[in-house]
C-alpha cells in the first residue's frame, strides 16, 4: 500500500534556520503528531509539504503523487486545517462551499452542511462573529467536505478549550477508522498527541531527534529522579539527557526495564511526552 | 479558479452593491442632463482601478493567500482568478457603458461617437492600469502598491497639463482628428482596448513569475 505521505531528506535553510535532512513517513489508517518547541521546524515541513515554499533539497510525495511536479494531483485529496482561519469575515459558512466547491473533485455540499450542523456553525452568521473555537471547526468542515484522504493540520487544535479539542480529536478517530485514510498532526498540546497518535516524530532545532511509534516512545522511554550523588554513579551511556535543578536532578533513560534492572535502587517512572521535550529542550547529555 | 473568482465577488458584494447605487444615481442624473456622460464612465472606471487593490487588501488581512495557494489549483491558476475578475469588471462596465450609449442616443437623440470614443479610452484605462498594478501588488503587497496606483493615475495627467502648458504638447493638432470619418476614427480606437487587453496579459506573465517564487 502506497504510504499517505513520504518526506525523504527533506532540506530548506531560511538562513539563520536550516530544516536538516527530515525523512517521514506516514501510513494509512494512521496519526502521525509532529512535535517540537516554537520556531523547531514543525511549520517549516508543512509548509514544505504543501508546496508554500521551495524545498532546498529532498524529495517530497503525498498519496505517491509528487507534491511538486503533480501538486494538482497531489493535493486532490489532501485537506488541510492551519494554524488559523483563512476565511475572510464578510464571508458566511454558506460561502466557503460556493468558494471551495470548483476547486476539488468531489466536493460534497451536503457533507459540508452536516458538519456545519453537526459542529453547531450556524450558516448564515458572519464568520468575524465566530468564536476561535468555531472558526477552527469551519475550518476542518471546510478540510473534510471533500471526501480527503490525507489531513494535514497545523497546530488545529491551539488556542481551544478541552471540550472542542476533545470534540475535534473524537472527528480525527472517526476519520482515520478507514485504512486509506491518514492524519498529519502538528501540536503543541502533547496530551492531545498521547490520545490520538499512532506514530510521533520530534523536530528539534530542525532535526528530527526522535521518531517512533507513540506506544513503543510511552512504553520504553522513563524518567529518573535522583539526587546528584546518585546521578554521577549513573553510567552516562545509560542517560540520554539529564536535568539538574536545585531539588534534586532527573535523567531521560531510552528503555525503562534494562534501566530498572541494571540500577534497582533507582525509581524509574513512565513518561510523558512533555517530559522528553522538556528534557531535550532545557536538558544536557551527561 | 472560478471558486477564487466567486469568493472576490462575495468578499467585495458590499462595496460593489454601493458602487453600483451611486453609478444608478449618476445615470439618472445623465438622463437629467444634471452630469455629463462622460464623467460617469470616468467615474465607473477610476471605481474599477481601486476594486482589484482592494481585494488584495481583504485578501492580506485574511491571509488568503496562503490558503488559496494550498489549495489544489496551482500558483497559475490563482493569479488568474484575479486577473479575470478584473477583466470580468471591464467587461460588465463596458456593456453598462454600451447600454447607456444606446439609451442615450435613442431617448436624448445625442451624437453617440463621442460617448463611444470616451468609452473606448477608459476601457484602455481600465485595463492598462491593472496591467501595471497587480504584479506590483503581488510584488509589495497592496498597502505598498497604492501610492503606485496614485501615482500612475496623477503623473501622466500632470505631465500632460505641464506640457500643454508649455507648449510642448499642442492640442490643436487634435482638431485634426475631426477631419477624419467617423468610422476611422471608431476603428482606430477600437484597436486601444485591444492593445491593453495584450498588455494586461503580459502583466498576467509577469505577476506569474513574481508568485512561482514567492515563499508563502
Amino acid at each position: 500500500m502506497t504510504n499517505c505521505i513520504e518526506i525523504k531528506r527533506l532540506c530548506k535553510s531560511y538562513g539563520d534556520f536550516t530544516l536538516k535532512n527530515i525523512d517521514l513517513t506516514l501510513p494509512g489508517g494512521s496519526i502521525l503528531g509532529l512535535i517540537g518547541e516554537n520556531g523547531a521546524g514543525k511549520t517549516t515541513t508543512i509548509k514544505c509539504i504543501l508546496n508554500l515554499i521551495r524545498r532546498d533539497a529532498g524529495e517530497i510525495t503525498l498519496l505517491g503523487y509528487d507534491n511538486v511536479k503533480e501538486e494538482r494531483l497531489a493535493k486532490q485529496d489532501v485537506g488541510m486545517v492551519l494554524d488559523e482561519c483563512f476565511f475572510h469575515d464578510t464571508l458566511r459558512p454558506k460561502d466557503v462551499s460556493k468558494i471551495l466547491a470548483p476547486a476539488y473533485k468531489h466536493w460534497d455540499n451536503q457533507l459540508f452542511l452536516d458538519y456545519l450542523d453537526k459542529f453547531g456553525l450556524p450558516e448564515k452568521k458572519l464568520i468575524k462573529e465566530f468564536s476561535r473555537g468555531m472558526k477552527m471547526k469551519l475550518s476542518l468542515s471546510a478540510a473534510l467536505a471533500h471526501h480527503p484522504k490525507l489531513l494535514i493540520l497545523d497546530e488545529a487544535t491551539a488556542g481551544l478549550d478541552p471540550v472542542v479539542r476533545d470534540e475535534i480529536l473524537d472527528e480525527f478517530l472517526g476519520f482515520i477508522q478507514d485504512e486509506d485514510h491518514a492524519i498529519l498532526m502538528s501540536s503543541h498540546i502533547t496530551s492531545d498527541l498521547e490520545k490520538v497518535a499512532d506514530y510521533i516524530a520530534y523536530i528539534h532545532q530542525g532535526q528530527v531527534v526522535l521518531s517512533d511509534a507513540k506506544d513503543n516512545i510511552l512504553d520504553s522511554y522513563g524518567r529518573v529522579g535522583c539526587t546528584a550523588g546518585q546521578l554521577e554513579a549513573i553510567d552516562p551511556r545509560d542517560v540520554l539527557r539529564v536535568r539538574r535543578g536545585s531539588f534534586g536532578c532527573e535523567a531521560l533513560v531510552k528503555d525503562r526495564s534494562a534501566f530498572a534492572r541494571k540500577y534497582p535502587m533507582l525509581l524509574v517512572e513512565r513518561t510523558t511526552l512533555e517530559d522528553i521535550m522538556l528534557f531535550v529542550g532545557k536538558g544536557e547529555v551527561k | 479558479m472560478t471558486g477564487l473568482i466567486m469568493k472576490d465577488l462575495l468578499v467585495m458584494r458590499k462595496t460593489m452593491k454601493s458602487y453600483l447605487l451611486i453609478i444608478v444615481l449618476y445615470v439618472v442624473l445623465a438622463y437629467l442632463d444634471v452630469l455629463n456622460y462622460g464623467f460617469i464612465i470616468t467615474f465607473i472606471q477610476v471605481m474599477l482601478m481601486v476594486l482589484p487593490i482592494t481585494a488584495f487588501a481583504y485578501d492580506e488581512q485574511a491571509k488568503w493567500d496562503r490558503y488559496a495557494v494550498a489549495l489544489p489549483l496551482g500558483r497559475s491558476r490563482v493569479v488568474g482568478a484575479r486577473y479575470l475578475f478584473v477583466l470580468m469588471l471591464t467587461v460588465i462596465t463596458t456593456a453598462m457603458g454600451l447600454v447607456g450609449t444606446a439609451i442615450l442616443t435613442l431617448v436624448h437623440e445625442a451624437e453617440p461617437l463621442e460617448m463611444l470614443l470616451t468609452l473606448a479610452v477608459s476601457t484602455t484605462i481600465g485595463l492598462l492600469v491593472p496591467a501595471i498594478l497587480l504584479p506590483l501588488c503581488y510584488k509589495l503587497g497592496a498597502e505598498r502598491s497604492r501610492p503606485y496606483l496614485y501615482a500612475i493615475i496623477f503623473i501622466p495627467t500632470i505631465l500632460v497639463v505641464l506640457l500643454a502648458k508649455i507648449d510642448v504638447i499642442d492640442f490643436s493638432a487634435l482638431n485634426a482628428l475631426e477631419d477624419l470619418t467617423s468610422a476611422v476614427l471608431l476603428g482606430g480606437l477600437s484597436l486601444l482596448p485591444l492593445g491593453a487587453l495584450a498588455a494586461l496579459l503580459v502583466s498576467y506573465l509577469i505577476s506569474c513569475r513574481i508568485t512561482a517564487g514567492k515563499e508563502y
